[in-house]
Parts: structure tokens; C-alpha cells; sequence
């Protein structure tokens, strides 16, 4: 497997797909590793796209920092990936934790993407998210990575994908758990320590953006989403029906069209941002539903915009 | 050479050589482990960890006594003449070494080394991952390892508050360096040891 080097670190990658066509970087989520796309690959490959997936520093087969890693670093280990083995229109896409990072190489070298797929991401810590993440940090620490893979796996993924592994989630568990040790998944938990919003500078990114959000997703909800939408110029927010923060995971053939499709869009001319909302189909090559504009996004229950959202009981 | 420790005896065990290797590293560094914050507890000029932190660094001391004493009665040991280089060779590599950079408070750099040498410890070497997938839960050796894998997230991190501790902040690449050469030690260390009862690990 190649890798590069990034000062005195080596981060190991991953090609899939022609030379010539338009490229796909994918950037893991925080407790994730490149293997985890290899449905990715195959599919964006499958439709003429070259693929990029990699372990950020502290994950997977690439160096894991003793002490200190911070998200500067992985923003710059992205670069150095791009710059070193991307020609072409490149398209980025990041789950969570990569989303972030993605986020902030969009706005630092927004120069160098034909468009942007922030998936599962937030440009803020809200208290619930910042408490969360806690929780999650002490688990890890006092529970090891499998107490972390179990606190997670339920909370991210659908009934309906653990229904079909329940029997086998220890194999299941085992490839990360192997790969990611609990020093360095930390030290990536504890970059979030001195975290500051990227809500103003969204605007710097100007390039088509596609964010994508679960519909379940209780971990990194809605509103969370709502602020890229409401501040990134040219972009368009897609539900992903009953998907939760993994649905990377849990609904690959989906997402991988989802990205395909963006990807044909904004090189054929016919990508629409604006600010629009859409509900992706239930299955790969269905059709989009834009979001009526009467009802209220945010909302789990259909409310119209213009009802008032409260009332005084009579 | 395979991954993981095995293959297994016929009463599904890992062999008494693979167990014996093992736990003589891990008591030899562990037990440095212990020495070292005894020696570091015992100082008074040590003063970063005074206060708190000395309350966590005392219960380390005692899970690092713990895992020691877990280790000798959960190991299915055998005669093994090699140990005599081993043990030489782990025990002067464990001994303390200085950490260049760290001015202003003289007594730091002991205590750096030390917080370096535990941190390193628990988290290069993963002794749970040489078990084999499906190895049985009622082997006793099997158990230790994965306690000590389990308790190596906990017991750190007096260490990493330490390490990374706002007072250290302009000792902070002397500090990686420090933390850099352990973990670098002690994975050459811990390789050579897996080589040499057919055992390679990933890099």
C-alpha cells in the first residue's frame, strides 16, 4: 500500500480507478480507517472516477503522533495528499471528524475543488455535541477502543444493518479495534479541546457543496447541517432517509451514487445549490424530492413554516 | 511467523514458551515502570507531581505492582535459558535516561522521562491483539492480557495530563522527543521479543 510523507510522518493511501478521470478524495470519520471505503472505491471506480482514500495521522496504517496532533496537521496532510497525487478536477468528501477537515480545506485551498461533500459535520460544538463528545472521550479512556466501538455502533448505525450482523458484530468490530489504538483515537478526541467555530469563515467556501445529513442522525442533528447550508453560497443540504451519523456505512450504494451524481452535476453544468433542501431517494439511481418549501426542515414532525410554533394552551 | 500468538496447545492454550516470553517482558517493564514512579513519588524536588497528580500516579504504582503479580500467577511458565540475555538487555534499556531541552526546573527531567517511560508502555504495546481471534475466555493468560491492555487507557492518563500539562507547554518538542524515543524503544524491543517466538506484527 503507497504512502507519503508528511514531515517526518508517513500516511498511507489508497488509489482506486482510471488515471483520467475526475478524482474522489474521502476523508474518514474520527474512529474510522481507509479500508472502511473499499465499497466506495469499487462503486466511484465502477463509474470512471479515481478514488483517494487514507488514514489521517493517528488512525489506521499511518503514523500515530505520541502526544500531540493537531486539526492544523490533518488539514496539512490533506494537502500534501492532493497536491502530491491529484490532477484534475478533484471532488472531497468527509464524514464527521473528516468533514471538519474538509470543511477547512475548503475554505484554506478551496482553489484546488470542483466541489465539496461535507457528510455528518458541523462547523460549531453546540453544548449537546461538546457533552457528547466527552462522554465519548471518558468511555474510550476508561473502557478501551471496543467500549467505544460498542457505545458507537448503536447510536450510528440503522437497526436494520445491525439486525444483519448481530451474531458476528465481534468480527465485525475486530478490523478497527486492531487498527486504531486508544492513545491515538485520544489524542484525535482531544484536538477538539481548543476547537473554535468555523461558522464565519463557511462563506470562503465557494465552490458547489453538497452536505449531507441522516435523517436520524441524533449525534450531529439537523440544525447542525442547517448552519453549512445557511452560510456555504453555493450549496444544497440532501437528506439521506432513515440514515444515521454512519450512513456511509450503513447505505453505501446510496451514497456512493449521491456522490457520483453531484460529481455529473456540477461538471455537466446542471448542479443547482442555492440554499435548496432535497430528500435523496430510498435506493441508488431513485429520484431526488426537493423539500416542500412550506415545512420546516429542521422539524422531526411535519410543521408548516408560517404556523407559529408555539401556543399558549386555552 | 503468523500475527498472533499460537497456535494453540491441544487444551486450546497459548504455548507455555509464547507465555513465558510475554510475561517476563511485560513484568520486566512494567516492574521498571513501578521503579521508576517510586523513585519519582520518593522526590520531593519532583514538585509538578505533587499535589493531585500524585494520588493518580499512586494508584498507578499499584496497578503497575498489580500487573506484575497478575502476570507471575497467570502465566503457564517454563524453563527458558534465553532470558537470561533478555532480561539483561530489557533492564538496562529501562533504565533512566536523560531528556534534553527541558530547562528552568532540573528536577522535571526524571519525572518527564518517567511520565515518557509509562506512557510509552501502555500504549506501544498492545499485548491483547497477539491473541488469536477466538482464544477461550477461561484461559488465565489470555485474561491477563486483555486486563492489562484494558487498565494501560486508564492508568495513563495522570501521565498525559502531565505530559501535556499548559506548565510544560514550552518543553513540548522535548517532551515528544522524550515520549518519541520510549515508544520507539520499547517497540523494538517488544518486535524482537515477538520474533523471536514467531510472531510479527504490523508496522
Amino acid at each position: 500500500m503507497p504512502s507519503l510523507q508528511h514531515g517526518r510522518h508517513s500516511i498511507n493511501y489508497e488509489i482506486t480507478g482510471p488515471d483520467s478521470g475526475p478524482t474522489y478524495v474521502l476523508v474518514n470519520g474520527l474512529t474510522q480507517y481507509s479500508a472502511l471505503w473499499a465499497p466506495y472505491r469499487a462503486a466511484l471506480a465502477a463509474m470512471q472516477f479515481r478514488v483517494i482514500t487514507f488514514d489521517l495521522l493517528g488512525q489506521g496504517r499511518s503514523d500515530k503522533p505520541s502526544l500531540f496532533i493537531e486539526q492544523d496537521d490533518q488539514v496539512a496532510v490533506l494537502r500534501t495528499l492532493i497536491d502530491s497525487v491529484c490532477q484534475g478536477p478533484v471532488f472531497l468528501a468527509g464524514i464527521s471528524f473528516g468533514g471538519i477537515i474538509a470543511l477547512r480545506y475548503a475554505i484554506e485551498h478551496g482553489e484546488r475543488l470542483a466541489g465539496l461533500v461535507p457528510m455528518s459535520t458541523f462547523a460549531e460544538l453546540t453544548p449537546q455535541l461538546f457533552l457528547i463528545g466527552n462522554a465519548l472521550r471518558n468511555g474510550l479512556i476508561l473502557g478501551g477502543v471496543e467500549y467505544l466501538q460498542d457505545l458507537l455502533l448503536p447510536m450510528n448505525v440503522s437497526d436494520a444493518w445491525l439486525a444483519q450482523r448481530l451474531d458476528k458484530l465481534d468480527a465485525v468490530k475486530r478490523p478497527g479495534w486492531l487498527v486504531n489504538d486508544l492513545y491515538a483515537l485520544q489524542n484525535l478526541m482531544e484536538s477538539f479541546l481548543d476547537f473554535r467555530p468555523i461558522t464565519p469563515e463557511l462563506g470562503a467556501i465557494r465552490m458547489p457543496t453538497m452536505i449531507l445529513n441522516g435523517e436520524f442522525d441524533f449525534l450531529t442533528p439537523r440544525h447542525l447541517h442547517e448552519t453549512l447550508r445557511a452560510h456555504i453560497p453555493d450549496s444544497a443540504l440532501v437528506i439521506v432517509p432513515r440514515g444515521y451519523h454512519a450512513f456511509t456505512l450503513d447505505k453505501p450504494e446510496l451514497t456512493a451514487w449521491l456522490l457520483a451524481r453531484f460529481a455529473d452535476d456540477v461538471r455537466t453544468g446542471r448542479w443547482q445549490g442555492g440554499g435548496t433542501v432535497w430528500l435523496a431517494p430510498e435506493e441508488a439511481g431513485g429520484t431526488m424530492i426537493r423539500f416542500p418549501d412550506e415545512f420546516d426542515h429542521l422539524r422531526a414532525v411535519p410543521v408548516r413554516k408560517d404556523v407559529p410554533r408555539e401556543r399558549n394552551s386555552t | 511467523m503468523t500475527m498472533t500468538l499460537g497456535p494453540l496447545d491441544a487444551t486450546g492454550r497459548i504455548p507455555s514458551l509464547q507465555q513465558t516470553r510475554v510475561a517476563s517482558f511485560l513484568i520486566s517493564a512494567h516492574g521498571a515502570e513501578a521503579r521508576l514512579l517510586t523513585a519519582v513519588l520518593a522526590n520531593p524536588l519532583s514538585s509538578p507531581l505533587f499535589g493531585t497528580p500524585q494520588i493518580e500516579l499512586h494508584a498507578q504504582l499499584c496497578r503497575e505492582m498489580e500487573i506484575v503479580s497478575l502476570l507471575g500467577r497467570a502465566t503457564s511458565w517454563q524453563p527458558d535459558p534465553m532470558l537470561i540475555w533478555l532480561m539483561w538487555q530489557w533492564e538496562t534499556s529501562w533504565l533512566p535516561q536523560p531528556v534534553q531541552g527541558v530547562v528552568g526546573k532540573f528536577a522535571q527531567g526524571p519525572a518527564i522521562d518517567a511520565a515518557a517511560f509509562g506512557y510509552a508502555l501502555h500504549t506501544a504495546i498492545r499485548p491483547a491483539v497477539l491473541l488469536p481471534e477466538h482464544s477461550p475466555m477461561s484461559d488465565p493468560f489470555a485474561a491477563a492480557l486483555r486486563r492489562i491492555e484494558i487498565e494501560g487507557g486508564r492508568i495513563v492518563q495522570a501521565q498525559l495530563r502531565f505530559l501535556k500539562s499548559p506548565e510544560l507547554a514550552t518543553a513540548r518538542d522535548a517532551i515528544s522527543a522524550a515520549v518519541d524515543r520510549r515508544h520507539a524503544q520499547l517497540r523494538q524491543l517488544w518486535t524482537e521479543l515477538l520474533s523471536s517466538i514467531g510472531v510479527v506484527q504490523e508496522s
